[in-house]
């Protein structure tokens, strides 16, 4: 199961489909970023499709009769609209028509009347219709997803979409669960549901054989798990999109200072890149040894490279030279990366941020942490969103506290300019589920999870920085190991649960995933599971942050009462 | 020769369980490759595949390819005897039906193999699942096509009746139109279908001259005569006529007596035909140049594959395979690449508007081909160094006769060991099962000689229309024995398939003559061996 593979595959065969000869492919702004980040631009010019663009912004009504029309888009209206116009004038030979999801056959009916000049050869649906991030994880770049904590209809929409195409790009028909108690996750789970049910021509696969359990859907909410976005993570690929944002697979490095000119833009792909590839979960510490062995090795090549003294050794020098130049490129990129975020580390004290939040994530200390955070987020050392992610720790755990001091913390970020009206808005965007279990306010009286706890804490800590474990890693662990579900993951429609664990998993958190679940993911699968997750998008703190403000618009205050003082931004300020 | 009996024998296996996979006996003939019936004749055989097994499309698109290509293989095969001359008189019908029993033999493995998605290496990631919807857009999109296709007929039928005998003078001009297409009475209509605008002094009614209907001015399309007469017969191409001519119109109102006014109805269906002639003709030379480089690019790619697998060889030590082969070839590649280049480049001077499609479309394709040049034809690994060659070289052979000299050590011991059990007396007998032994085993490599000959001769000639030329001369007559005149024969195809760089023939005929060699030093020993045990 690999999202990217999955993806590759279908444009390949788009372009097979449509044969030999000079092509253009004609996408829109979601496709674009799809094929983009399957493939790079160079190996599309290797299977001849040599033009780019968009049906929304097409260039000119130049004819090129001899050139062949990939057409990939989404089946929105606007598309169907514009392809029906593009149809009526053909700038383009002729015309292969793939719609990433499944098209109204009144649209079908539409287009084809609209095609007088008899130039469409191809018409298809293939379900390439997510963001492939890395082997394991998609998004589906829908930034903000809930209003009043509730579906956003369009992103309700976007994610049945993406979620059936993803499904049916591994051709599954699953079973499909839940989190109990999110209104988001079961309306979605709902929303598949009804979709498999009414195209049972496409979910027609064979069952599995010898009975086993059908591939499982999981739906979760963000709402139950808001510490992970919020935490500073140590490994390569969280890490570059915590500090330096990774959107689509590119980095903006135009703001750092000293960048070469070429590297102002970096595209971070598993695919193209196999040092980023192999270090994607990599930590810091790793990484940066990682880094010097590439260099030394890149050096040492380099030397023999100045070494040319004969014809000979010219003649070796260009035959070894793409290879060269591919790795000098590679070692340049990642080091420019690499600095840069040691730098960001020392300036914003990251390491000793990241212990204090680690510390507030695992384990209740009310008076000295409180005392670490009043510091910390005084001495004016660490920046503000830092000190607004502690603050933002802080209240979460202690909220029933006897002697919770939020306001006080409030009160100094407010003073530093700090901007302390989002920490009641989170704490009206947790769930409820967040609040009893996610801290263990309440008693537990699991005793699965109870011993386990106990067991951690003997265990002791091996890595400082490194102790808080998301919630989705306990979930994972539940339905692998064939625990019953059903009173926490409730089973959507009237199927029979199975009683073995299912072989392959797709989790898809409402709200948004991390780099860290999926780490998560990519543990279990280097045990042998098959498991992808997938989120409305993929969160940094920043990302997250604007996402609860979207969330929590016009929502009343409920478990803030208390914080009055602070449910309003200062003017001036978002 | 490295350890004759050793792949002999691999290779008879491997060559009966190529043209058979299941029965133990050999068929030849026309086999229907599913139910293995022999049909006599290919048409026979291709007629019954399509009626019994229909559902076996690929099956059967596969059995015409190979009998088109087994058709002009055995053409030029047949030429070959003849020029032989009286050598082989019979030989000349006789080895035939042997080839085509390797053809269909050759059927089942194509079927087998290069259509099973199973057999072929890597993901096991199916692709995703598709939806297929192009059987309903056609059937919406048909009928209205030929609705459109049997009105834009009419019309051009009209514009030719029209164009037929058409007076220059506007009056008689006019006449001329009406007599051909019957008009729309004017008083019936009060609007412009059009535009829906009245009628009145100000604005005046207009006709259709293809489709009779009335307009106004306003909505009045204007059709060339040139553009007309392009229509109604397309292939006279006049030189003025290009592009250009429909784009500049002449400045003001088009004048009537240059021009047919016809409604935009019409208008549009004439376009629509007139595109699609144009676009039959079109025929750019970026188009011509890319052809080419896609042509160069295909005919070079086995190369390069080939280049790799003869390096790999020679490191492994064989002998099929020269340094000097990879050598042309790797200058033949080389050669390929600069032409690559400059076709690529002469396509970069093409001349286009700037901002144009065609000038990104120009750019992509000259990128395309630098980084295909690069990637794959520049990175191929440097030729290796002689010495060092030598060096595998003579290491594996000493390998070689190691094993050799160690198997026949210890076939000597259990020998010896045999005797010791069975004591001196049965040592006659011995003998003679031995030779008994020999003969048959000597008569199955005869007839598996046979059954090459037939093979690599279809090997020969099937590898797209190369076909070697028997040289005669030494091979003619010259010995008694035939199987030193098949190797004869054999080493002259080698040096032609070398000479033609068709390195995959070279391998093949290499082995076959490993075989043969071997086959020949075989009955050698045979014979001494009969000798010696007659003499005593």
């Amino acid at each position: 199961m690999n999202v990217i593979r999955a993806i590759q595959m279908y444009i390949d065969k788009m372009i097979t489909d449509a044969g030999p000869g000079m092509k253009i492919l004609m996408m829109d702004r979601e496709t674009i970023s799809i094929v983009s980040m399957a493939f790079a631009q160079s190996e599309m010019l290797q299977k001849e499709v040599f033009l780019f663009e968009r049906l929304d912004s097409v260039r000119s009504n130049e004819k090129l009769k001899y050139l062949k029309c990939i057409v990939f888009i989404r089946p929105t209206k606007e598309n169907i609209f514009m392809l029906q116009q593009e149809l009526q004038s053909p700038k383009f030979g002729s015309y292969y028509i793939y719609f990433s999801n499944i098209i109204p056959r009144t649209d079908i009916k539409i287009l084809a009347e609209s095609d007088e000049g008899e130039s469409v050869q191809d018409f298809k649906e293939i379900y390439a219709d997510y963001l492939p991030v890395n082997p394991n994880l998609f998004s589906l770049h829908i930034p903000t997803c809930l209003q009043a904590l509730n579906w956003n209809p369009e992103a309700l929409e976007r994610s049945t979409q993406g979620l059936i195409s993803v499904l049916l790009s591994f051709k599954f028909r699953p079973a499909i669960r839940y989190r109990a108690g999110s209104t988001a996750a079961q309306t979605l789970a709902k929303k598949v549901h009804e979709t498999i049910n009414k195209e049972t021509a496409l979910f027609s696969f064979r069952p599995p054989e010898d009975g086993a359990a059908p591939p499982l859907l999981l739906i979760l909410d963000r709402r139950d798990d808001p510490i992970t976005p919020l935490l500073n993570q140590w490994t390569y690929q969280s890490m570059v999109h915590e500090l330096l944002t990774i959107n689509k697979q590119r980095v903006d490095l135009s703001r750092v200072a000293g960048v070469p000119k070429d590297l102002k833009e970096v595209v971070l792909s598993t695919e193209q890149d196999e040092f980023y590839a192999n270090n994607l979960y990599a930590n810091f510490g790793e990484i940066a040894t990682t880094i010097k062995v590439l260099m030394d090795e890149f050096q040492k090549k380099a030397n023999d490279q100045r070494k040319i003294e004969s014809i000979a050794d010219m003649k070796n020098f260009v035959e070894t030279y793409p290879q060269f130049r591919k790795m000098s490129g590679t070692v340049t990129k990642h080091l420019v990366l690499i600095s840069e975020l040691s730098v960001q580390v020392g300036q914003q004290q990251l390491f000793e941020v990241s212990e204090l939040e680690q510390e507030i994530a695992c384990r209740a200390d009310h008076s000295t942490q409180l005392q670490r955070v009043k510091r910390l987020v005084s001495e004016g050392k660490i920046s503000a969103a830092n000190a607004l992610r502690l603050v933002l720790l802080y209240a979460m755990r202690y909220e029933r506290h006897a002697n919770c001091d939020t306001s006080g913390l409030l009160k100094l970020l407010q003073d530093r300019g700090g901007r302390s009206h989002i920490v009641p808005r989170m704490l009206e965007y947790i769930s409820t589920v967040a609040r009893q279990e996610l801290f263990n306010t309440v008693k537990i009286t699991d005793a699965v999870k109870l011993t386990r706890n106990l067991i951690k804490e003997l265990k002791g800590v091996e890595n400082v920085y490194a102790q808080h474990e998301c919630v989705l890693k306990g979930t994972l662990e539940e339905v692998i190991k064939g625990r019953p579900l059903d009173a926490q993951y409730p089973i959507m429609g009237n199927e029979v649960p199975f009683r073995r664990p299912p072989a392959e998993v797709i989790v898809f958190i409402v709200g948004g995933a991390t780099y860290e679940e999926a780490l998560a993911v990519h543990r279990y699968n280097q045990e042998g599971c098959r498991i992808v997750l997938g989120g409305t998008t993929i969160h940094n703190s920043e990302s997250f942050i604007e996402e609860v403000l979207a969330a929590t618009v016009g929502v009343p205050f409920k478990h803030s009462r208390s914080l009055q003082q602070f449910h309003h931004a200062p003017a001036g300020t978002a | 020769m490295d350890n004759p009996f050793d792949i002999h024998d691999k290779d008879s296996a491997s060559s009966g369980a190529f043209l058979l996979p299941t029965d133990s006996e050999i068929l030849e003939g026309f086999l229907c490759p599913v139910c293995k019936r022999d049909l006599r004749t290919p048409e026979r055989l291709t007629v019954h595949v399509e009626h019994e097994h229909s559902e076996e499309q690929d099956l059967l698109k596969s059995l015409k390819e190979i009998f088109s290509i087994a058709r002009q293989g055995i053409l030029k095969g047949k030429r070959k005897p003849t020029q032989q001359g009286g050598s082989g008189g019979g030989e000349g019908s006789e080895p035939s039906p042997p080839r085509y029993g390797t053809e269909s033999g050759v059927v089942v493995g194509s079927a087998g193999t290069a259509n099973n998605p199973l057999l072929q290496p890597g993901y096991n990631q199916p692709v995703g699942c598709t939806c297929e919807h192009m059987a309903y857009f056609r059937a919406v999109r048909g009928p209205r096509l030929e609705r459109y296709a049997a009105e834009t007929n009419k019309l051009i039928i009209r514009l030719d009746k029209l164009l037929d005998g058409l007076p220059v003078e506007p009056d008689q001009k006019k006449r001329h139109e009406q007599s051909k297409v019957p008009w729309i009475d004017g008083k019936l209509v009060k609007l412009c279908p059009t535009c829906a605008k009245s009628f009145g002094i100000t604005r005046r009614q207009h006709h259709c001259r293809v489709c009779g209907s009335v307009m106004c001015d306003g909505c009045s399309r204007f059709l060339t005569l040139e553009e007309a007469g392009r229509l109604v017969n397309p292939t006279v191409i006049s030189p003025a006529a290009d592009g250009s001519a429909t784009e500049i119109q002449p400045p003001g109102p088009p004048n009537e007596s240059s021009h047919f006014r016809v409604c935009e109805h019409c208008m549009r269906l004439l376009l629509v035909r007139m595109e699609m002639q144009d676009w039959k003709r079109e025929r750019p030379l970026l188009r011509q140049y890319y052809e080419a480089l896609g042509r160069e690019r295909t005919d070079i790619e086995p190369h390069i594959g080939m280049y790799r697998r003869i390096l790999d060889s020679l490191y492994e030590g064989d002998v099929i395979y020269r340094l000097s082969d990879a050598s042309t070839l790797r200058e033949k590649i080389g050669r390929s690449a600069e032409k690559l280049d400059n076709v690529s480049k002469s396509l970069q001077t093409l001349r286009t508007a700037p901002g144009s499609r065609e000038e990104a479309l120009k750019k992509a394709i000259r990128l395309g081909c630098i980084s295909y040049i690069k990637e794959r034809m520049l990175s191929i690994p440097p030729l290796p160094v002689e010495e060092e060659i030598k060096r595998i070289q003579a290491r594996k052979r000493a390998e070689t006769e190691r094993r050799l000299e160690r198997e026949r050590q210890l076939a000597l011991e259990a020998f010896e060991r045999l005797e010791l059990q069975s004591g001196g007396g049965g040592s006659s007998g011995e003998t003679g099962a031995d030779r008994q032994n020999g003969s048959s085993s000597s008569s199955s490599t005869a007839s598996t000689a046979e059954m090459t000959n037939g093979r690599y001769g279809a090997a020969v000639s099937t590898m797209d229309n190369w076909s070697g030329t028997q040289t005669h001369g030494p091979a003619a007559g010259t010995t008694s024995d035939p199987l030193i005149d098949q190797i004869n024969i054999v080493k002259g195809y080698i040096r032609q398939a070398r000479a033609a760089l068709r390195f995959e023939e070279v391998a093949t005929l290499e082995r076959n003559l490993g075989e043969l060699t071997q086959e020949f030093y075989y009955r050698q020993r045979l014979d001494t061996d009969t000798k010696q045990s007659e003499a005593p």
